[in-house]
């Protein structure tokens, strides 16, 4: 197992975000979905050792505690949706910010997300999805084993969207382990192999994605009906009424 | 361009000329500002000559008028320098390119300091006094600095809550350190020209100490540049370079603090260098990478300062204008620049 987790816990002011969640997670692409709120974005910082927890988190079978800081560095990457920046740094002064990443896959993901033309622009003169794209391309060039993209899917382009899907689904045959914290269920769960989902700090359900679907799961979490159209290996969400 | 170029490689070359033609016309406008402060003053000498003599004077010790003008205009280039570092570590660690140690009441709060010590001690320029002064300016200063940080942060630290909270800090410490001066009746004149900046009295001593610790800094910066550039983007990407970003932030806060202390015990308030130094630098490279903007904002910093001490001295024959009246005449403005095109950017 890449990730094991046994009452894991995260709090932030005496309040628990995370609640004693246990779960494992081999390769492949996870969407972490639930409602605003339920913890996604904390999970996925817990596990990429950004903030404290209780409980215990194994990576590749050993202690997360246990790694080195740059260790840890090589092995996971946690990708923000946004950040806010200085006023003059560029694109390209971003994506080059990170010592650990690779200037080769870095050139492969400038062309991939279409960059090339941004790296002179500063980065409070480029859109959100210009940004997250950026953001995209300097988390995914240190090539973790573990990568963790929080709301990815939110800023970009339904293009990028597509890129981006089909591109892990390729990392993720390599050997990677890959969580999408995202609420965008089109087209997210076309593309993933498992689903883990979470309200109020609490794991509901880890599966794959047919029986995610054909659960009570979706409706209990979201407070909504949804209608599921499964063809050609590829699944249509369609929210219908509030439940 | 070369077509087998690629992108990213046509970028980091364009970025590096850019720096090194930055950085060549920067050091161009420091030397030719250098030389003509060697040269001007109550006589118009020619600088090569005050230079060497100046020089052969320092070493040997018996300090005449050449001697005086080197040690001078050193002291000018020095504590632009720190100042400017300072300022540049002070806009990294608090994420906002608004800060500078004057603006956030670093300055006043170590001007205020100083003020208070002297007048308990009753000694103004008493040799021993420098050790003290540097200690209590090094105290005064960081208080005014943990005062500003409080405050702003109760008001969402935000850049412009930052700067606000800096005048309210900086005019308190500011007011402060003029009551001092009413009870003080010895060398009076020295303590309001020097609280008011001045470059009339270098010393050896102050320059070896200030070059010191701008090289043990400068040195600090860059041996954390990749997280110093990860803290202008996001605390989870310094993180994952596996450095803790508040211990970053509390050691960028003590050294920005600790070099501006020393160029207040020695020469007193100088405003709007820390600002507008690294503010030039990353327009005019266009990037904010550290390596880059930290060389060129040290030689820029200099540049203004030796300017602003330049203009100081020769602006009314016979006079010495406080060097803070010049350089915050300078810097001021682009303070008023640097806050419209935030506005612009949405913050």
């Amino acid at each position: 197992m890449v990730i094991e987790a046994v009452k894991l816990s995260v709090s932030y002011d005496n309040t628990q975000v995370i609640k004693e969640v246990s779960f494992t997670l081999a390769e492949g692409v996870v969407a972490v979905v639930g409602p605003n709120g339920a913890g996604k974005t904390t999970l996925l910082k817990a596990i990429s050792g950004l903030v404290s927890y209780a409980g215990s988190l194994k990576i590749m079978n050993k202690d997360l505690r246990d790694f080195s800081a740059e260790e840890r560095a090589r092995l996971i990457t946690y990708v923000p949706p946004l950040v806010d920046v200085m006023p003059d740094m560029s694109v390209g002064d971003l994506i080059l910010s990170d010592p650990l990443v690779s200037k080769e896959l870095l050139e492969e993901y400038i062309e991939l997300f279409e960059l090339s033309s941004l790296l002179k622009r500063r980065l409070s003169k480029v859109s959100s999805g210009e940004l997250s794209r950026a953001l995209l391309a300097k988390g995914l060039s240190k090539n973790s084993k573990i990568v963790a993209l929080d709301e990815p899917l939110s800023h970009i382009d339904l293009r990028f969207q597509l890129i981006l899907l089909k591109h892990l689904r390729v990392l993720s045959k390599g050997g990677k382990l890959i969580l999408v914290a995202s609420n965008q269920l089109n087209p997210l769960l076309s593309y993933v192999d498992r689903v883990v989902a979470l309200k109020k700090g609490e794991v509901v359900f880890t599966g794959d994605v047919a029986s995610f679907l054909r659960s009570s799961t979706p409706e209990r979490i979201y407070g909504v009906k949804f209608e599921v159209v499964f063809k050609d290996g590829y699944v249509d969400i369609i929210p219908r009424e509030l439940a | 361009m070369c077509p087998l170029m690629s992108s990213l490689e046509i970028f980091v070359l364009w970025r590096k000329r850019r720096f090194l033609t930055t950085l060549t016309l920067s050091a161009l406008i420091l030397a030719i500002l250098f030389f003509t402060h060697l040269s001007l003053g109550y006589s118009v000498m020619n600088p090569l000559n005050v230079l060497l003599s100046g020089i052969t004077q320092l070493i040997t010790g018996s300090l005449g008028i050449e001697g005086y003008r080197v040690l001078r205009a050193l002291t000018a280039v020095v504590v632009g320098a720190t100042l400017a570092l300072s300022g540049y570590l002070m806009q990294l660690s608090t994420k906002n390119p608004l800060a500078d140690p004057y603006i956030l009441g670093v300055s006043s709060g170590a001007l205020f300091a100083v003020s208070l010590t002297l007048s308990i001690s009753g000694y103004v320029l008493h040799p021993l006094m420098i050790g003290v002064r540097t200690i209590t300016a090094f105290l005064g200063g960081l208080i005014a600095y943990l005062a500003t940080l409080f405050i702003a942060s109760k008001a969402g630290m935000s850049p412009t809550s930052l700067v606000l909270a800096g005048v309210a800090v900086g005019t308190f410490f500011y007011s402060a350190s003029l009551l001092p001066q009413y009870f003080i009746s010895r060398d009076i004149h020295k303590l309001i020209a020097w609280s008011m900046g001045s470059f009339v009295s270098p010393s050896a001593d102050a320059l070896i100490l200030m070059i010191s610790a701008l090289l043990l800094t400068m040195s600090y910066a860059f041996y954390v540049r990749h997280p110093l550039n990860n803290l202008q983007v996001s605390d989870d990407f310094v993180k994952q370079l596996g450095w803790d970003p508040a211990r970053l932030r509390r050691y960028s806060t003590l050294l920005a603090s600790l070099i501006t202390s020393f160029t207040v015990a020695w020469f007193g308030v100088i405003g709007f260098v820390g600002l507008a130094a690294p503010h030039i630098s990353r327009r005019v490279l266009k990037s904010s990478e550290l390596v880059f903007v930290l060389p060129t904002s040290i030689i820029l910093g200099s540049a203004l300062l030796t300017a602003s001490d330049l203009l100081s001295k020769v602006l009314v024959a016979g006079v010495e204008i406080p060097v803070n009246v010049i350089a915050s005449m300078i810097g001021a403005p682009v303070l008023a620049l640097a806050i419209v095109e935030l506005r612009r950017y949405g913050y």
